[in-house]
């Protein structure tokens, strides 16, 4: 196994280098020195939401499937839809190419968006792969009076007082951009619309189970456990065309007859100083992570779709989405 | 009957060799998170869940799951058992949910009843474990159907009666309890806010933005503070060491100590199940009841065993009950859970509405390892007690710097930044002057727990409601709260007026 040779070696030289380069900060060490210590990826939110499950999965197939040698943890750090732990990593661990972590359109929009602004985006890391895409789901509980999206939609527009709308996000960030989205293509003021924002995906699906919100907009892998069980009901999703497995029978908003479509990417990020050697390995393991067939059948598992985009290939997607989502939020009357 | 057989299974499970040694293993390795302060049972667990991924990557991938769990929840388990331990000998709370129990803990030990102290401990969150099982196995599907109904506005009320009982923390005067308090709830707003997302009192630091970490302040507050004040004072040149006494509690300790295990048992359990109060507030409500319901609660502060058993008790059983939203909805009610929730994913066994369904096995092998666990930490703690007591036997010279010592590293363990020892330093000198001129300062610290808890979900409650209050009249759960809070301010004032002698309200 050209692999196991590969570790050995990097042990080897890890060993090495650490004996001679001792206060280096292993400036211009070979690729092989790199990672050698354990590495911790971050889902910026509670437990339970789609960032954590991310982030889980990924250290999970990376250590099965012996792609990364080092342990490999997962901690979680919620708060201001993730502007909280940006605002901390920016400035603590921009050197730190032993602390990863996953986000998704929210570094965005926390960043263009006008109150409760992230003075932190993208640019202040280094974008590292895009691993899946997934999409918004607008979903009520079983028993809820509304049978599809025109229904409550209608609903909405008659008093939207009277609708309490969830996520597991701040106002202005993605589940909120998620719940409003189909209203406000369907022509209602999307400020009227009430929004409660709580700490994770997690706890949004215990507001909506408990009748404490009547709708969530979350994502369709964070309701897939749910719906399975029969406790909720997804009325649409934000794809351009209908998914697969326990989706199959869920219409897209755009057969709704709402022109909207909303795609969740989810990436992985590292800290704004890295080495070419160290973006090089990740693109390479993350590469070769995409291809194994242990990250497909998580992929299933989870009802995420694949998606892959790394280095350069990356950065000019995140920079088209910044340029598509600062539109969406200037028409919300949100962005900065 | 289903659930029996499912429980017989699970104890075949759990009584596997393998599963035994990991549980042993599991709750020793808890025990030491336990007692180093800085690692508590959240780092606890997730630095053990790598290393158990490799001591079982031999199973098939459903014993291996089994196996795991039974670990990490022995670590958590174990955790909560051991974190007593520091509080009560050295004034430094292990971790936050054992805070409170240095109020009395600390005096106990000083008493030379430390062993007695560290006993009931153990007893108590024996009992409590206990309890907590089979309430889990009884009551688990009921109560998590009542847990997610409780939303914002039964938070709320349920938080604000957490305040009004303030004035059980309180020592002489009712106004410098409050006082803390308010400090309390300004303290908790500075960071960035979780509802808007917008940075408040930070100044641009970027290290405020997380907000000020809770247990620094209160391992500076108690442990410092007394430090400091032990040096001023001058209480080590008198050469007075407190002498461990016996180590089982009395016959009368334990009659003492029977109704306050009892109460923090059934009161832990249920504040454990809702998803975000947890175990450090249920420890809290447990101190504050017992200190209000006793006939005499001017011993509380002064080395009551009921303070100590009480609280002990209830964040155990908050344990187990935060087990019940993680294994029947999948929601986590608390950090540690969060993780074990994660190393439960890691196995492919995805905790939530079908985990009862799809992995009996796991799910009922894992309740019945926690009786065998919760009985491993009984016989292993008892014994160590002696070991632990004679630690109080030091004298304060070598003492004070090991507590300086331990202080400091378990700041850093925690957060990895030298802003939080410098606020370890500051909390410690504004702990002496503060209680010093009898400020007490355990309402501080129950402000600070509760004032982001208040706010968030008053505000979400608001918006739901469009802005009217009345929401927090109309549901029945949040009004029953609401009144029992107003009565718990009122009845006291109205029973001075009509010239009775009431403890809490001496202002000396």
């Amino acid at each position: 196994m050209t692999f196991k040779n590969w570790k050995w070696k990097a042990g080897l030289v890890a060993a090495v280098a650490a004996i001679t380069l001792t206060g280096c900060g292993g400036a211009g060490g070979k690729s092989g020195d790199y990672p050698k210590k354990p590495i911790v990826v971050v889902a910026p939110s509670g437990a339970g939401g789609g960032w954590d499950k991310t982030a889980r999965s990924l250290t999970k197939v990376l250590s099965e499937a012996k792609l990364v040698d080092q342990t490999m943890t997962v901690e979680n750090k919620p708060g201001g839809g993730g502007a909280v732990f940006l605002a901390d990593y920016v400035t603590q661990d921009k050197k730190n190419p032993y602390k990863l972590f996953v986000s998704s359109p929210p570094i965005l929009i926390n960043n263009l968006k006008k109150e409760g602004n992230s003075p932190y985006g993208y640019k202040d890391t280094t974008p590292l792969a895009q691993l899946t895409k997934d999409f918004g789901a607008i979903v009520v509980k079983a028993d809820s009076k509304y049978a599809d999206i025109t229904a409550l939609m209608n609903a909405l527009k008659a008093d939207p007082t009277k609708i309490t709308v969830a996520g597991g996000s701040a106002p202005g960030s993605m589940d909120h951009v998620i719940s409003i989205l189909p209203a406000y293509k369907f022509g209602i003021d999307p400020k009227a619309v009430k929004y409660v924002s709580y700490d994770g995906g997690g706890e949004a699906i215990a507001a909506l189970l408990g009748g404490n919100a009547d709708v969530i907009g979350t994502d369709v892998s964070s309701a897939a456990e749910y719906l399975k069980a029969g406790k909720v009901k997804v009325l649409a999703v934000t794809s351009a065309e209908r998914l697969s497995g326990d989706f199959k029978d869920i219409p897209t908003l755009k057969e709704s007859g709402i022109d909207a479509e909303f795609t969740i990417w989810r990436g992985v990020f590292g800290p704004k100083e890295m080495t070419d050697d160290q973006k090089a390995y990740w693109e390479k393991t993350l590469k070769s992570l995409n291809d194994s067939d242990v990250w497909k059948k998580e992929l299933q598992s989870n009802s995420w779709e694949p998606e892959f985009r790394s280095g350069d290939e990356f950065n000019k997607f995140l920079d088209d989405q910044e340029v598509l989502l600062k539109d969406v939020l200037t028409a919300l009357g949100m962005a900065k | 009957m289903d659930v029996l057989n499912f429980l017989a299974d699970g104890f075949a499970t759990a009584l596997q060799w393998n599963n035994i040694l990991f549980a042993f293993i599991g709750v020793v390795i808890g025990t030491a998170v336990g007692v180093l302060p800085g690692i508590g049972p959240m780092s606890g667990v997730a630095l053990l869940i790598p290393v158990t991924a490799s001591m079982t990557s031999g199973q098939d991938p459903a014993s291996a799951a089994t196996s795991a769990i039974i670990l990490l929840a022995g670590v958590y388990y174990g955790a909560m058992y051991g974190g007593s331990t520091t509080s009560i000998l050295l004034n430094t709370p292990g971790e936050s949910s054992s805070v409170v129990t240095t109020l009395d803990g600390y005096q106990m030990a000083k008493q030379g009843r430390a062993g007695a102290a560290l006993s009931i401990a153990a007893i108590g969150s024996f009992a409590a474990g206990i309890f907590s099982l089979v309430a889990l196995i009884a009551l688990a599907q009921p109560l998590s159907d009542l847990a997610i109904k409780f939303g914002p506005a039964e938070y709320t009320s349920l938080m604000l009666l957490g305040l009004a009982a303030v004035s059980g923390l309180a020592g002489k005067s009712m106004t410098k309890a409050l006082i803390m308090t308010v400090m309390g709830l300004l303290l908790a707003t500075i960071g960035m806010d979780n509802v808007s997302g917008v940075a408040r009192f930070t100044y641009g630091f970027p290290i405020l933005y997380g907000g000020l970490e809770f247990l620094t302040i209160a391992v500076g507050l108690f442990a410092l503070g007394e430090v400091f004040k032990t040096i001023i004072n001058r209480e080590y040149a008198t050469g007075e060491i407190a002498k461990v006494g016996r180590v089982l509690p009395t016959k009368q300790d334990m009659k003492t100590s029977a109704a306050p295990i009892a109460r923090g048992s059934i009161l832990g359990f249920f504040v454990g199940v809702l998803p975000g109060a947890g175990a450090t507030l249920a420890s809290f409500f447990s101190y504050i009841m017992e200190k209000k319901i006793s006939k005499n609660p001017g011993k509380f502060g002064k080395g009551a065993i009921e303070g100590v058993a009480g609280p002990e008790s209830a964040n155990n059983a908050a344990s187990g009950g935060a087990m019940v939203p993680l294994l029947t909805l999948g929601i986590p009610g608390s950090g540690t859970t969060a993780i074990l929730m994660g190393a439960l994913i890691m196995y492919n066994v995805q905790p939530g509405p079908l985990l009862f369904e799809d992995h009996p096995d796991v799910a009922w092998g894992l309740i019945a390892s926690m009786f065998i666990g919760n009985l491993m930490l009984l016989l292993l703690n008892m014994p160590l007690v002696k070991v632990f007591a004679k630690i109080i036997e030091t004298p304060p010279k070598y003492l004070l710097p090991i507590i300086v010592a331990i202080s400091v590293f378990g700041v850093y363990a925690v957060q990895y930044t030298t802003f939080d020892l410098l606020l370890l330093i500051g909390c410690g000198i504004a702990g002496y002057f503060l209680a010093k001129n009898d400020y007490p300062l355990a309402p501080l610290v129950l402000g600070l727990v509760l004032g982001p808890m208040i706010e968030n979900n008053m505000r979400r409650a608001l918006t739901g409601s469009n802005g009217d209050f009345s929401v927090f009249l109309t549901k029945p759960l949040s009004l029953t709260f609401l009144v029992v809070a107003a009565l718990w301010l009122i009845v006291p004032i109205l029973l001075k007026m009509r010239g009775k002698k009431v403890v809490i309200n001496e202002e000396v």
